[in-house]
């Protein structure tokens, strides 16, 4: 990112708060107005609808001339022309794409997001076409597409500022492994030695915010990989061993550590994500947790499925309320740093959390409940909740 | 954790800008050391319905012999009756009314979730004493319909959008598979037409509601539920027949000419989702329109070409009407 592109980043930061803190009802519409003036955000960009149609209608037309330029090629040297083309659309998507990012400061315009992901894509193409072309197997010319991926999507993430390149150069990084012996010792070491570095990048002050959520989606995405090699079901499948018709020794041992760490690598996370109040942390321990719930399930037949849903479904509403009880209980209704009301800084989250309920459910989010538009952490004025003596 | 913000609060203090008192609690917010699970827990609550009502679809499935037809029935029957009762002990009187921020305040955390549970537990009883008793007879599809006026009926009472959405999307399936099982007779060429047909009218029968409610200020926080997915249904409807092979043309004409409606009265009255919608819409059926006698080439051609006036017609488009980000 450029030292622009930075500080534009770093008022977003502040102006994206000031909203949230303005919808919760902490600061009127002038301290709203005198923040944006004093955080100025210079980049330019669109709203969701219309950064999605236009995401959309790039894609389309740059699918199409790729498509047209190889139709119109001439069929017999079309082998030739392919990656020529590949390398000519990726290396123009990407400087286009940076053009627009760092000089024009276009942000969440989707005409570069789209322009990025198909430059992206043509060369990661290309990569592969020159190892297929030079008689690797497929397998590692496949390794060769994900690692030219994870170096560009890495590259992206750094440059233009995309968290969401971040984890899927993570994800690529971590698949490129398992063309080759010893993947899951891979995906084994390499979160456990990249974590803590990852983890203090995702809360460096150093870092602009766009590249601490890159570090963040990273170690995301590295920590279930993690949990993907060391659980029971990905090593009774053969999970990462498969690709390469690999041998992994059949052994006691090596089964009753997976065993163990499918039921305790859930209980680590979610047990630094409390401790820590990191978000990461707690939304993988509550995956995670609910997935070794469910390899139980498959390999021990505890009860019929039904008992089993309707129980664990049953047990975690109420788990909910007591747990939303004893936040509410707790002075200025918060207990160890955490608080069942509705906080300022978190658009984005309830954004992601509707959305995937909405679509779950394919029906609009549940209303709010009545004390959502103030937060006052004062106490004893609120009466919903399931606070009320009457619930 | 946002260091940025951490850093920018005191000074915005300082400068006047933020009021002292909220400052520590927005400070505690951006350093990490206070977290909201607000969103999460009601996330969670969601999953605990869903999950509960998984399992009781599998228990009858699965159990219909062991159990017997009667105390399954009774069984859920008990289960919706408790979630609903709980659902009208606490539920706040009734009301039309808007509060400024447009909906009759929920009572509890938990009070949307429960009602939905109660619903839909509600509804798997009625579909299992259907099946197994079959009091409708060869009408079975008519308990969608008591489904659907059951929960606009729980929708309107307590004042939920999600149980709302139920009874329309039930509603709706009513409608498709009375269409799917009886088209062949006289009314339609088949039951792909009559499905199609139907799916047509429902959702401009949800749009007209939709339109109602707002008009009358009477629950007008349901239309955005209703004209999205009565829009959805026209579009749908249309677009199905764009696979016909004789009088595809009528319905991509049908389409376009739809999706430039809605195209042009969402961008107007700044309802940006409908706005895509349309717009997605109406470049299908152009294209559809446009290639249906061209080859391979032209077709890349088209699209290559065609998306860069939409692209620039976007860009205008919402230079004039600014969508909040």
């Amino acid at each position: 990112m450029t030292p622009r592109m930075t500080s534009a980043d770093r008022n977003g930061a502040v102006r994206s708060a000031a909203t949230s803190w303005r919808q919760a009802g902490a600061i009127d519409d002038r301290a709203l107005a005198a923040i944006e003036k004093a955080y100025p955000d210079e980049r330019q960009g669109v709203g969701l609808v219309f950064r999605v149609l236009l995401f959309l209608f790039t894609l389309i037309s740059v699918g199409g001339a790729f498509g047209f330029l190889v139709m119109i090629s001439d069929t017999s040297r079309r082998t030739d022309s392919l990656p020529v083309l590949l390398l000519f659309f990726g290396a123009g998507l990407v400087i286009a794409t940076d053009f627009q990012v760092t000089l024009m400061l276009r942000a969440r315009g989707g005409v570069e997001a789209a322009m990025s992901l198909a430059g992206i894509g043509f060369l990661a193409g290309f990569a592969f076409w020159i190892c297929d072309k030079d008689g690797w197997k497929d397998d590692h010319a496949f390794a060769a597409l994900l690692l030219a991926a994870a170096i560009l999507l890495a590259g992206a993430a750094w440059r233009w500022g995309y968290p969401l390149y971040a984890g899927a150069a993570m994800a690529a990084f971590l698949w490129s492994f398992v063309a080759f012996p010893g993947a899951r010792l891979v995906w084994i070491v390499l979160p456990l030695l990249m974590a803590t570095v990852l983890m203090r990048l995702s809360e460096s002050p150093r870092l602009p915010p766009s590249h601490r959520d890159s570090c963040a989606f990273a170690l995301g995405v590295a920590l279930a990989g993690l949990y993907t090699a060391v659980h029971l079901g990905s090593l009774d499948s053969r999970l990462l061993e498969d690709w390469h018709h690999g041998k992994l020794p059949s052994s006691a041992i090596l089964r009753g550590l997976s065993m163990a760490a499918t039921a305790l690598v859930p209980v680590i996370y979610l047990a630094i994500g409390l401790r820590s109040r990191r978000y990461v942390f707690l939304l993988l321990g509550l995956g995670t947790g609910v997935a070794s719930l469910v390899t139980l399930r498959y390999y021990v037949h505890l009860a019929p499925l039904w008992v089993i849903l309707t129980l664990s479904g049953a047990a975690l509403m109420a788990v909910v309320l007591v747990l939303r009880r004893y936040l509410d209980s707790g002075p200025g209704r918060e207990r160890h740093g955490y608080t069942a009301e509705p906080l300022f800084e978190e658009m984005g989250r309830r954004r992601m959390l509707e959305a995937g309920a909405a679509v779950v459910s394919l029906s609009p989010e549940a209303r709010p409940v009545h004390e959502e538009p103030k937060f006052a952490g004062g106490g004893g004025d609120f009466g919903g909740g399931g606070s009320s003596s009457d619930f | 954790m946002n260091p940025d913000v951490a850093d920018a609060i005191p000074r915005l203090v300082e400068a006047g800008v933020l009021p002292p008192d909220e400052a520590p609690r927005l400070l505690r917010a951006a350093r990490g050391e206070l977290l909201s699970v607000h969103w999460e827990l009601r996330a969670l609550l969601y999953v605990g319905v869903l999950l509960v009502t998984g399992g009781v679809g599998l228990l009858v499935k699965e159990n219909l012999d062991r159990i017997g037809p009667v105390a399954i029935a009774l069984g859920i029957g008990l289960a919706a009756a408790t979630a609903l009762g709980w659902v009208i002990r606490v539920a706040p009187p009734f009301s039309w009314r808007e509060i400024p921020w447009g909906e009759v305040p929920s009572p509890n955390l938990a009070f949307d979730y429960i009602l939905l549970l109660g619903v839909l537990l509600a509804a798997a009883d009625l579909a299992y004493v259907e099946v197994k008793f079959t009091p409708l007879g060869p009408n079975w599809s008519w308990h969608l319909l008591i489904v659907a006026v059951f929960a606009a009926l729980a929708a309107f009472r307590f004042d939920s959008r999600v149980v709302f959405s139920l009874a329309l999307s039930t509603f709706a399936a009513w409608r498709g598979v009375s269409a799917a099982r009886f088209g062949t007779d006289l009314w339609w060429k088949g039951a792909e037409d009559a499905v199609r047909w139907n799916a047509i009218a429902c959702g401009a029968l949800f749009a007209v509601l939709g339109f109602a409610l707002k008009q009358s200020g009477r629950k007008a926080h349901f239309e955005p539920v209703a004209v999205t997915l009565g829009w959805l249904l026209v579009l749908g409807g249309l677009a199905s027949g764009m696979g016909e092979r004789v009088f595809w043309w009528t319905w991509t004409l049908g389409l376009l000419l739809a999706g430039l409606g809605l195209a042009a009265g969402a961008f107007l009255t700044r309802r940006f989702p409908l706005f895509a919608f349309g717009v997605v819409a109406a470049y299908a059926a152009l294209s559809r329109l446009v290639l249906e006698s061209t080859g391979d080439t032209l077709g890349c051609f088209w699209f290559f070409i065609t998306p860069i006036p939409v692209i620039v017609g976007l860009i205008l488009a919402q230079r004039r009407q600014k969508e909040p980000a």
